[in-house]
């Protein structure tokens, strides 16, 4: 990490500060002006009850959406297109830490399994060379899927080169620079091939190359474009305690609903992308943590603003992250939720980004910007507001302020408020079942009743992390505590697998 | 994608109308405040909160009966005095007045409407001289009129059975009270303590003693927690005797008070006592003072003065 500039840590600083100053204001307000923080309370009460239904309606018409174009036979649209899809190849790269066999064995199988020709697919492995493991894995690895592909690398990325950062996206981008190589080498045209970087643990579907290469043939401006399949966590999830699988399918019911919000569309772990775009965009950023976010907001300044994310209504699975037990479990969601919300750097990023001198209009800055920002600090504040400050006007108020007419109506609207909130929770439900895998044989048939009824724990997951692992990110970006990449043990069916975070 | 975006479009500019319009109705309810049409100004109004016991009466405000029955809340009521009327079928009604001030709640929260033909049941079924009440213990203890059986039963009067045999005392006892281990009662009257030990098995007489109290006219008469000393206050003074037929009565404080008042806390066994003395300044005190008779304390009776005015120890 470089030092930054004033302007970058003022832009760093301003959504902890913003976060903070909300939540402090409100306290003040509890203590010194009960009815003032009552009527704030009132009108986010109110404010996030809309919210939640417009989003979960947005969640209904996506998981529609995936529902409809679950079973297409995307291939066979492609030949139906009267274009030469056949000249498009598929660069996948895998960015390994730690994880084991057990997690990328199946990935790559996945792979394999697609039906996309294989020879007009490449496929990088990406290790760590720090990693002891890695050498053993790749020889293993390579025994087993080297000759199935057109190309297949084992890249070996060194530790603690210039200018770079722990991060997944310095693996990332030394992996595309070998792979550039060979791509060359190969003579095959950097604009025809289509990147894709997948998180170790990702399985994809069989049809996802046909659906991406689809999307690609019939996008305008497709190098302008990022290509964003739905994240699930699929692989594990029969197997993943509650708590754990009620956080990773809320997380894939977020990405949902953002694919339906495209102006507000940002890229998010597993993704694809125009290799050529890559290269010219200098690949991922390599100290930053977020990369995944940070790869498309490089492309949108690229672009001066025309870049944007298509989403692709295919799943790709992951696993869920838990731990052998349930504090370690919680303590690996918080930092994983951490890790996401630490995407907070990308404010910055792209507010310098716009302040070194762009073509694009002011409006988009100002909205694009807005978006982010907003974002962040209503994740970062509206836990807190609606069950920690909610409490306070009543308690600090004392009789005072029960005896005035809106101490009096202020539990009875905030109360009935959030009944509203029941309902969408009652949608998330039902949907979650729906979303869920085939149940392996080995697990009981009660599962089935224990994965709806789960939902009846969501308050106390809110509670935990709902919004600390946003104020927590925030307050240190703000003190410039950067964050560095770390790993998290991920479980298939009982096999541990050390894994990056998300 | 487009048909989907324009529904999401719609949606959008939907749920901010709702915010927009929805948002002014929820505050200016929360504030207490009402849209007035003809001057199109925001009065401030008052809320009366209504609970009774038992629920569902009818409302009349000012002679006109509401929709809503209680509990209930009556919202934008205009400042100023309400007449209320609750009518419940087959209980008294409850008339009333509430004072609504601006943005403010009248809580009328403990009203207890009583039935009209209140529910009485007969629990004994011959003539009774008296009785008592364990709370804890939900018994009820009685004696017959003209006999002295002590009889005890439930709070039903379900399952009767004699548990003690007494001596009279004439004239009629003025109190009885239980021993703390529910063994013993001991009754009185100015000039004579009694007890008698519960026996439901074979209650009889030889149980029983009277004792006559010559040191002066009793005012009232405590247990000890050892369910065995019987503390006497009287008019003349402080005496504590044993419970047994020849007990020696001994004189633990002389009081000036004839009709000092008394407090016995047995779980610490104190009593409490109040009585005035002469002070050195000729004048008199009435004072508070507080007797130990724990018999774990190093002496056993303690007297403190709890309200000091300096004059008299």
């Amino acid at each position: 990490m470089g030092k930054r500039s004033n302007s970058a840590r003022f832009f760093e600083i301003l959504p902890g500060a913003t976060s903070w100053g909300i939540i402090i204001l409100l306290i003040l307000l509890a203590v010194f002006n009960p009815v003032a923080c009552a009527i704030c309370i009132i009108v986010f009460d109110f404010y996030w009850i809309i919210r939640s239904l417009y989003l979960t309606t947005l969640l209904v018409m996506a998981y529609h959406k995936l529902s409809q174009q679950k079973n297409k036979d995307w291939l066979n649209q492609c030949q139906g297109l009267n274009k030469d899809w056949r000249k498009f190849y598929h660069l996948v790269i895998f960015p390994v830490y730690q994880e084991g066999l057990a997690i990328l064995k199946p990935s790559l199988q996945a792979l394999a399994d697609t039906n996309y020709p294989k020879e007009n697919t490449i496929v990088v492995v990406a290790f760590e060379e720090r990693n002891p493991q890695a050498k053993e894995n790749s020889r293993i690895l390579e025994e087993n899927f080297k000759k199935l592909f057109r190309g297949y690398l084992s890249t070996f990325h060194p530790d603690g080169l210039p200018g770079e950062a722990r991060t997944k996206g310095a693996n990332a981008t030394w992996a595309a620079k070998a792979a550039k190589e060979f791509i060359l080498k190969e003579k095959i045209p950097l604009e025809d091939v289509i990147a894709s970087c997948f998180d170790a643990d990702t399985c994809v579907e069989k049809e996802y190359f046909g659906c991406l290469t689809y999307h690609f043939m019939t996008t305008a401006d497709p190098h302008q474009a990022s290509y964003q399949p739905m994240p699930v966590y699929n692989n594990n999830i029969w197997y993943a305690p509650s708590f754990a699988r009620l956080v990773e399918l809320s997380s894939s019911f977020c990405q949902l609903i953002e694919s339906m919000r495209l102006e507000k569309f940002v890229t998010f772990s597993s993704h694809s992308m125009s290799f050529k775009t890559l290269v010219d965009i200098d690949y991922w950023p390599v100290d930053m943590v977020s990369d995944d976010s940070v790869v498309y907001w490089k492309a949108f300044l690229h672009y001066q603003g025309k870049y944007r994310v298509i989403p692709l209504y295919i799943t790709v699975s992951m696993d869920v992250a838990y731990g052998d037990n349930f504090i370690k479990t919680i303590s690996m969601q918080y930092k994983q939720k951490r890790r996401w919300a630490w995407g907070v750097e990308n404010f910055p990023f792209l507010v310098n980004g716009f302040l070194k001198g762009s073509e694009i209009p002011f409006i988009v800055k100002i909205k694009r910007a807005y978006h982010l920002f907003e974002g962040h600090i209503t994740w970062a504040v509206w836990a807190v507001i609606i069950i920690l400050i909610a409490p306070l006007p009543v308690l600090f108020g004392g009789k005072i302020f029960q005896q005035m007419s809106i101490g009096y109506n202020f539990p009875h609207i905030t109360g009935m408020l959030l009944n509203f909130s029941i309902v969408a929770s009652l949608i998330w439900a039902a949907l979650s079942w729906s979303i869920l895998p085939a149940r392996p044989k080995d697990v009981p048939w009660y599962k089935n009743i224990i994965l709806v009824a789960e939902w009846v724990i969501v308050p106390f997951i809110i509670i935990i992390i709902g919004s600390t692992p946003a104020i927590d990110a925030q307050t240190r970006l703000m003190l410039a505590k950067y964050m560095e990449f770390y790993p998290t043990e991920k479980h298939r069916r009982g096999i541990i697998s050390k894994n990056i975070d998300k | 994608m487009f048909t989907g975006q324009r529904i999401r479009a719609l949606l959008y500019y939907l749920s901010v109308s709702t915010f927009i319009i929805g948002l002014p109705l929820i505050l200016t309810f929360a504030l207490g405040l009402k849209f007035n049409q003809k001057t199109f100004k925001l009065t401030p109004t008052g809320l009366i909160s209504i609970r009774t016991q038992p629920e569902g009466a009818s409302i009349y405000l000012d002679g006109k009966l509401l929709n809503d029955k209680t509990p209930a809340t009556l919202h934008e009521l205009i400042p100023g005095t309400y007449n209320l009327r609750l009518e419940l079928e087959g209980r008294f009604i409850w008339l009333g007045q509430a004072q609504v001030f601006p943005r403010q709640v009248t809580l009328l929260g403990k009203i207890i409407l009583f039935p009209l033909r209140p529910h009485i049941k007969q629990i004994s079924k011959e003539n009774l001289g008296a009785f008592w009440m364990d709370e804890e213990r939900k018994t009820i203890y009685f004696i017959l009129d003209g006999q002295s059986s002590i009889f005890r039963s439930d709070l039903e009067g379900l399952r009767p059975e004699k548990i003690a045999q007494f001596i009279p005392i004439s004239p009629r006892p003025i109190k009885w009270k239980f021993s703390n281990d529910r063994q013993k009662i001991l009754y009185f009257n100015q000039r004579q303590i009694g007890a008698t030990l519960f026996n439901a098995q074979n209650p009889s007489a030889d149980d029983s003693f009277v004792i006559d109290y010559h040191l002066g006219r009793i005012n009232d008469v405590f247990w000890h927690s050892d369910n065995y000393h019987i503390i006497v206050v009287s008019n003349k003074n402080i005496a504590v005797l044993e419970a047994s037929p020849a007990s020696q009565v001994i004189e633990l404080v002389a009081l000036n008070s004839a009709e000092s008042g008394a407090y016995y806390e047995p779980g610490q066994d104190t009593l409490y006592f109040n009585d005035w003395q002469r002070a050195e300044d000729g004048n008199t005190y009435n004072n508070l003072y507080r007797l130990d008779l724990n018999p774990k304390a190093s002496i056993f009776q303690e007297l403190k003065k709890l309200r000091a005015n300096g004059k008299t120890q």
